[in-house]
């Protein structure tokens, strides 16, 4: 279970340029549940992300996880529990590194690493079993180069590297964005099947209005920092994306072009 | 001539292996410039000095070398993570600050090692080639294996891509510091074989370590192209790298020219280095798009 309680997060303060990109966010994950977060640019949605993960610590709030108070803790010490895939296909892996070098790396999060050997003739086999659920191939390619791969096998490699290691919780910013329709319905469908598989509790932030009535349990309208819309599976089945357009437009917040006109995949 | 050209090579080069890998550690592991190395290479040549003229074992003397490296490493690793100076800035003070420090523990600008024991003993340059081979195979294997272990790893990843390393579990800034302490122990103890070999240590030895390192590192990389994953390659990269670089100045020095012109041929090297790398890597690179769009293509 991940809690968010009174989160305030404040850039810039007391400046000229402050932005308050949360404002009082209170917001509870039941354990297993796939949510998604959907609203208008800078309505926070990257924001609470940043919280969550830890990469950045809240002006004022707790973040609990599992009923820990992790709001100190760095990204790295959450990573063993958080698992986090970016909108950046190319933010996720090391290009520089082999197929096989970037999913040890996932392979040891959330443990002491230690002197021992990265890669084994085990690890490398349970490698291949996880790559080759995914049918790209990637399973003979061990030791490429993750730079000579598309952006579509990056952000599926990533999300391999995110389900190692059985993550608590399954953070997903906006990481169909930069894809092209065709392989952003492909890494869709793993998506489904890794959030299935891990029944980890699981945020995905998105642009596309169908995808987010479409996918998860919860439904979650952010804007100007704050929660202005909580579907349940129920509400959301009945709601239309004319209906979230309302929703958000209410709230004086203006939808974006790129909100609207999403991407049909 | 021929032999005599090797053998000088190899003499005033393999103790230089060890320091440029250490360079290596930080400047391509970790992409960022650590300027230590020019005061740690010259304190980890004095503590060596100073023990062996008071009678340490001379391998007892190595090690002396490589900790006062590593304590100079552990410095700018500090003034980087509590003060939050860039590496670059804090490598630069405490290379400064060192020059005070190496003086005081030579006592005297320059220190003969005539009446000392090295490790060497009184034998010729063709032992002495070997022994220091022996030595350096042994400290790239260890490296090499080092870097295939889980934290060698993290080392690896946490320079290529830190966001990602992070969200990985991986400490950056522990990585930071252990590179930093890392790359100064190794030019300490570089810098010991140096002053074991050559027979004195002098206040002055470690100016211009760093970028005689980084022309080592970038002619190696022109022949052996290493990258984050090829360990082998890595190894043999600083290996070849700093060999082919001090041939160079070797050869310039056996064609008569005075030793005063050496930095100048250092920074010639370098700017050639570069050029190379410039011209050759992109059409590298070109080479690489074309195969990604290739396989794409079929996919």
């Amino acid at each position: 279970m991940l809690e968010i309680e009174n989160v305030r997060l404040v850039y810039n303060a007391g400046r000229s340029d402050e932005l308050t990109a949360l404002d009082g966010l209170s917001l509870t994950l039941p354990g297993g549940q796939f949510t998604t977060v959907i609203g208008s640019n800078g309505a926070g949605k990257s924001s609470l992300i940043q919280i969550i993960s830890g990469a950045v610590r809240p002006t004022s709030g707790r973040v609990r996880l599992d009923g820990t108070d992790v709001t100190r803790h760095a990204d790295h010490r959450r990573a063993g529990r958080i698992a986090r895939v970016f909108d950046d296909p190319r933010a996720g892996t090391a290009p520089e590194l082999s197929i096989e070098d970037n999913l040890a790396l996932a392979l040891a999060r959330g443990r002491r690493r230690t002197l021992r050997f990265a890669l084994s003739a085990k690890r490398r086999a349970l490698m291949r079993e996880h790559l080759a659920r995914i049918g790209l191939g990637l399973e003979d390619r061990l030791g490429d180069r993750v730079g000579l791969l598309s952006a579509g096998q990056r952000q599926s490699l990533t999300m391999v590297m995110a389900g190692l290691s059985g993550p608590s919780v399954l953070l997903l910013d906006e990481h169909l964005a930069a894809l092209d329709p065709g392989t952003a319905a492909r890494v869709l469908t793993l998506t489904r099947e890794l959030v299935a598989e891990l029944g980890a509790t699981s945020l995905m932030i998105t642009h596309n209005m169908e995808h987010a009535l479409a996918l998860g349990e919860r439904l979650l309208v952010l804007s100007r920092g704050r929660i202005i819309g909580d579907l349940d599976a129920e509400t959301k089945r009945a709601t239309t994306v004319d209906g979230l357009v309302d929703m958000i437009t209410a709230s004086q917040d203006t939808v974006s072009d790129r909100l609207l006109i999403g991407e049909r995949a | 001539m021929v032999e005599r050209l090797l053998l000088d090579t190899l003499v005033t080069g393999l103790p230089l292996v060890i320091a440029y890998l250490g360079i290596y550690t930080v400047f391509r592991l970790r992409s960022d410039f650590d300027l230590t190395v020019e005061g740690s290479f010259a304190l980890g040549g004095a503590a060596t000095a100073v023990a062996l003229t008071a009678g340490t074992d001379p391998v007892l003397a190595l090690l002396a070398g490589a900790a006062a490296g590593a304590v100079a490493g552990l410095v700018t690793a500090m003034l980087h993570r509590v003060l939050k100076v860039q590496v670059l800035l804090a490598g630069l003070v405490t290379s400064i600050g060192l020059f005070s420090v190496t003086l005081l523990v030579l006592g005297v600008p320059t220190v003969s090692l005539l009446s000392a024991d090295t490790i060497f003993g009184r034998s010729g340059d063709r032992t002495v080639s070997l022994v220091l081979g022996v030595i350096v195979i042994a400290v790239l294997v260890l490296y090499g294996l080092f870097l295939r272990t889980e934290i060698g790893l993290a080392l690896r990843a946490s320079g290529v891509n830190p966001r990602m390393a992070r969200s990985q579990g991986v400490d950056d800034r522990a990585m930071m510091t252990l590179a930093l302490v890392m790359a100064n122990g190794m030019a300490g103890f570089g810098a010991g074989l140096v002053v074991q070999t050559q027979g004195y240590a002098d206040v002055n030895m470690g100016i211009g370590t760093f970028v005689a390192g980084v022309a080592a590192i970038l002619l190696g990389e022109l022949i052996m192209r290493p990258h984050g994953s090829a360990i082998i390659r890595i190894v043999a990269c600083v290996l070849v790298g700093t060999l082919v670089y001090r041939l160079i100045l070797v050869g310039a020095l056996r064609m008569g020219l005075p030793a005063a012109d050496l930095k100048g041929i250092t920074a010639l090297t370098l700017v050639i280095a570069v050029a190379a790398h410039r011209y050759v890597a992109s059409g590298l690179r070109r080479a690489a798009r074309s195969l990604v769009r290739s396989r794409e293509g079929v996919s």
